[in-house]
């Protein structure tokens, strides 16, 4: 109390002299503030808005669906189907252990893998780039995980577009199969593309196949959005409308175009089953003659595009490269052979017109042919007798064929070869075709600087030696023959369709030789040779011992041509060992080459029957089995005519 | 006795209690806009804690009001005994967070022994300087006693580490020796001291982290991931407001947590991003209001004590204020200083509403001219 009594006035004023300054001070920190406040706020505003909008705005793509492939009915033969995917971008993981420990048990998955794979993708790719960790989320993950990601910052469930094959195996190898553009391929792909066309790490392109070779077309051009985001990358809702200009740009997606293919799916299926229920491999393909359309398309063994799309695992990629059949191949075009006696038809053809023989000519056979110091063997041991060109087409004699071809001369041989579309490309809209091989004696020569041997024509005149083709190659020279010396080009593709399957582009057939006796220009091979030749294929499956004559439609008339294809050197001895007693790799291939109806050509047929010995056993029924298919599915009909119940009746009684 | 009540509260300072009041709505509101946006995080119990504390400040306020202020400058030293040795514990049972130890745990809260000190030492300086100043200014001898009573928790805290606490002790000292003024002398002694010390601090007394705040502070630009990160962001926000913000809840540096530490230490950031250069001018202006309203007040005040003790209050208001301003403007480092009554904190508020009580106490008890 006594303090408070000797208080006076006068005490208090000892300050006075302070006041001011305390004034003076709150006045100044207060216009300090302010003017801060002011500079950034009102002076350089602008600049710190669009910061902050910069900050919260992530671009984002808009995929592009790519285009369908359709089969020529407009069935789906290639599809995209929607899926979820888990991915960790690295740069917002700030939890990576705790975030795999999370997640590891949901997706069955190892936590420390998880966290080995993000980090060693964030060291080769960036840590912006998100880490695929897992694909086709199942709906019960894709809850359990979204659950999470609050908690765990880059953690995210994306959704993608899945390439689906619904006909899996069937047709892998020229559908082909799509899958994210490497490395390797980056760099070249875009060195010829302007900057706005560029690739982008991640994109998904056709790898082989028409996913290959259209991809342009099937392609999308992929969209640009923009996405809020928080401090973590994660996508927010917050409201922002009306403070930033970004959201308003969208660059919506284009979708890609739609291919409508001339394969038909039935024929197709057929074709594939024909292999299975055969218990065959190698491949097969079906022509329409008058136009070049492939019907059928088929490798057998073959693998599932559905694995390659979204990544293939190393263990299934190394069973399918060491696989002894080559199931990723496409041998309808990336594998030549030679022709075996399939090549007899150009051989007969050549000599009819080259007027070396006429249908009246006969030779006789006894088994064996010399020339020379050397002695060349027909198939059978003791001759086929007195032969003339049906039925040495009929009963594939070759000691025929070797004393026309003796005549003919190698280059007469290969020029009408040629004429028929073999020893070159096709041309059919598929990359990696090899071009077969014609040889003759300037190629001789250039090749091995040595002079042809008379010899030698004979061995390649019954499809042995050099001549090489390709079952599509074969196919070609069928259609021609069938088709009286004009021939189209195979194509794959009949027509483009944009996103609302209306027709942008129609694929005209193109005619790849003419050698026909009204239209073919220079080179005109007569209307007779082609009808001999047309009738001695007929007998093979028709006639009483024709080389394919167990394989018959009743009611459709067949014609073609059976061949072997050796594969080694034999001597005289093994060439009558029996094929089916060797290991299966070394047994030869056989093939099998037809059309029906014979009388008015609509489909042609080629079949390589890999290590299947025989021609006739081995190649046939499957084409048997591919043109029944297709006669019951346009000329049903001719199915039910009279030819075709008497003959299931003469079944019935034996 | 009792005529002298009802005439008190006739004298009851309505205009600054309007003031405290307007501030704290302004910072639930804040608060609230903060924890509580639809989209974002919910901050779930920080803003039903922060009323809770409001609410017990404001007992404070109002007891503090009500009884005589002359009991501070008796239980001086009984206050500032207790919390030296709760301030001495600290390092002993205190609980540690973001690598400094601060805390003693309570159970129901966690308290801040630093905190109250502030209070504290501007009760035991007011007594002792009230008793020793002079119109000529303080001599040497005069200010040893306050200057250890200063240097012993300045250390205390410093050592924590905890250099904004330190230096807004230091502040409102220096403020409190600058009001009853010094011999020149002395005065020129002390800035010499100073500038001969910040070096030598530099070099031996700071922690590494500490240099790390004042070198980004200087050049925020070159570590924008890491020590920078925090300057740009709260500077981004602060700006992208420009004047009238983005809205209540709309900021997207606060709500989308680009802008760490919204609910304390950047919550000016927070009403500066969403209520622009207007909300943030409204909000300082009743600072001002309230600093002018405090010196009258000290001006007015019957005694010494009276006087150094609002000056000593409000010092606090304002160096927190200031500083913590400076720092979410990008004008001074970031040193994790609150901003009284807008800041989450239940040693901070309940502090704040101290101070101000007594403030109100002291204008209450004003000299009748």
């Amino acid at each position: 109390m006594s303090y408070q009594l000797q208080t006076p006035e006068e005490e208090v004023k000892e300050y006075s002299s302070s006041y001011t300054l305390l004034y003076a001070s709150v006045v100044l920190t207060f216009a300090i503030l302010g003017v801060r406040l002011w500079y950034l706020q009102i002076y350089e505003g602008n600049e710190h808005r669009y910061i902050s909008e910069r900050n919260l705005v992530k671009k984002s793509t808009i995929y592009a669906p790519r285009g369908r492939i359709l089969d020529r009915e407009g069935r789906i033969l290639v599809d995209n189907q929607a899926g979820f995917e888990a991915i960790i971008t690295p740069q917002y993981a700030a939890k990576l252990e705790d975030t795999a420990k999370a997640i590891a048990p949901i997706l069955n998955l190892q936590a420390a893998r998880i966290v080995k794979k993000v980090k060693k993708e964030a060291r080769q790719n960036g840590k912006y780039r998100p880490v695929r960790i897992k694909e086709n989320l199942s709906r019960d993950e894709v809850t359990r995980l979204s659950r999470l990601q609050l908690d765990h910052p880059g953690l995210d469930i994306n959704m993608f577009i899945k390439r689906t094959y619904p006909f899996h195996e069937n047709g892998a190898q020229f559908l082909g199969y799509v899958g994210e553009i490497s490395e390797r391929e980056l760099p070249v792909l875009n060195k010829e593309r302007s900057r706005s066309d560029k690739f982008h790490q991640g994109d998904i392109i056709g790898k082989t196949g028409l996913e290959l070779n259209f991809d342009d077309k099937l392609r999308g051009e992929d969209g640009l959005k923009f996405i809020q985001v928080d401090a973590f990358g994660r996508e927010t809702r917050l409201n922002t409308s009306g403070l930033f200009s970004a959201f308003k740009e969208k660059i919506e997606a284009k979708a890609g175009k739609h291919l409508g293919l001339t394969i038909d799916a039935d024929i197709q299926e057929a074709a594939y089953q024909a292999f299975n229920l055969n218990d065959k491999i190698g491949a097969a393909v079906a022509l329409d003659p008058n136009n070049g359309e492939v019907l059928a398309w088929v490798n057998a063994p073959s693998f599932d595009p559905n694995n390659f799309t979204t990544g293939i695992s190393s263990k299934l990629w190394k069973s399918l490269m060491n696989d002894p059949f080559k199931p990723l191949r496409n041998k309808v075009i990336q594998d030549h052979n030679p022709p075996g006696s399939t090549f007899k038809a150009v051989v007969a053809l050549a000599a009819l017109n080259e007027g070396v023989i006429t249908d009246k000519t006969t030779h006789n056979c006894n088994g064996k042919f010399r020339l020379g110091r050397k002695t060349y063997h027909c198939h059978l041991r003791y001759g086929h007798g007195k032969v003339d060109i049906y039925t040495a087409l009929e009963r594939s004699c070759n000691v025929f064929f070797y004393k026309i071809a003796n005549q003919l001369g190698m280059d007469k041989i290969a020029k009408y070869a040629r004429a028929l579309g073999a020893g070159s490309k096709t041309g059919i809209d598929l990359s990696r075709e090899i071009p077969g091989l014609i040889p003759d004696t300037d190629w001789k020569q250039k090749q091995f600087r040595e002079a042809w041997q008379p010899g030698e024509t004979l061995s390649n005149a019954i499809g042995q030696g050099y001549v090489l083709f390709t079952p599509l190659q074969l196919a070609t020279v069928f259609s021609s023959i069938a088709k009286n010396g004009k021939v189209f080009r195979p194509h794959l593709v009949k027509k483009v369709l944009n996103s609302k399957d209306e027709i942008i582009q129609e694929m005209e057939p193109e005619v790849l030789k003419d050698h026909s006796p009204k239209t073919g220009g220079d080179f005109k091979i007569s209307k007779k040779a082609f009808s001999i030749v047309q009738k001695g294929l007929f007998l093979v499956n028709n006639g009483e011992r024709g080389t394919a004559k167990w394989w018959k439609i009743p009611g459709v008339e067949i014609a073609g041509k059976t061949g072997t294809a050796q594969l080694f050197n034999l001597s005289s001895d093994q060439v009558f060992a029996k094929c089916e007693e060797r290991p299966i790799k070394m047994r030869h291939h056989g093939w099998y080459v037809g059309f029906a109806p014979a009388e008015d050509p609509k489909i042609v047929v080629a079949v390589l029957a890999e290590h299947a010995c025989h021609g006739s056993t081995g190649g046939a029924p499957v084409a048997r089995d591919i043109i029944r298919a297709y006669m019951k599915k346009y000329y049903p009909e001719k199915l039910k005519s009279k030819k075709y119940r008497q003959a299931l009746l003469i079944k019935a009684e034996e | 006795m009792q005529i002298e009540n009802r005439t008190l509260i006739k004298r009851f300072d309505i205009n600054l209690t309007l003031v405290v009041l307007f501030l704290n709505l302004i910072g639930l509101y804040n608060l609230y806009s903060a924890t509580h946006a639809p989209e974002a995080m919910v901050w779930g119990k920080t803003f039903s804690s922060q009323i809770m504390w409001l609410s017990a400040g404001w007992i404070v306020y109002m007891f503090c009001t009500f009884f005589d202020y002359k009991i501070f400058n008796k239980l001086a030293y009984v206050f500032y005994g207790i919390n030296l040795v709760l301030l001495a514990l600290v390092p002993f049972i205190g609980r540690s967070f973001y690598g400094a130890q601060r805390w003693l745990d309570l159970g129901f809260f966690r308290y801040q022994p630093s905190e109250t000190m502030k209070l504290a030492l501007v009760f035991v300086l007011a007594r002792v300087l009230s008793q020793k100043s002079s119109p000529n200014g303080m001599g040497i001898k005069d200010l040893i006693l306050p200057l250890v009573l200063t240097g012993i928790p300045f250390l205390l805290v410093a050592k924590q580490p905890d250099l904004g606490t330190a230096l807004m002790l230091a502040a409102m000292a220096g403020t409190l020796f600058l009001f009853v003024g010094v011999k020149k002398k002395i005065l020129v002694f002390a800035i010499i001291s100073v500038v001969v010390a910040l070096p030598l601090a530099w070099n031996f007394g700071m922690k590494q982290y500490q240099k790390q705040r004042v070198l980004t502070f200087l050049d925020p630009s070159k570590d924008p991931q890491g020590a920078g990160y925090n300057t740009i962001q709260s500077i981004t926000a602060v700006g992208s407001g420009q004047w009238i913000g983005k809205g209540f809840q709309r900021g997207t540096q606060s709500q989308l947590e680009f802008l760490p530490e919204r609910h304390t230490d950047f919550i000016f950031s927070v009403l500066s991003e969403e209520h622009g250069f207007v909300g943030s001018i409204v909000t300082i202006t009743l600072f001002l209001s309230l600093y002018i309203m405090a010196i009258r007040i000290a001006s007015h005040a019957r005694d010494k004590f009276g006087v150094l003790v609002a000056i000593g209050s409000i010092s606090y208001v304002f160096w927190h204020m200031t500083v913590n301003i400076g720092m979410v403007t990008g004008l001074l480092p970031i040193v994790g200083v609150p901003l009284p009554l807008l800041s989450y904190g239940g040693s901070g508020t309940l502090t704040t509403m101290l101070g101000l009580g007594i403030l109100s106490s002291v204008s209450m008890r004003r000299y009748l001219f």
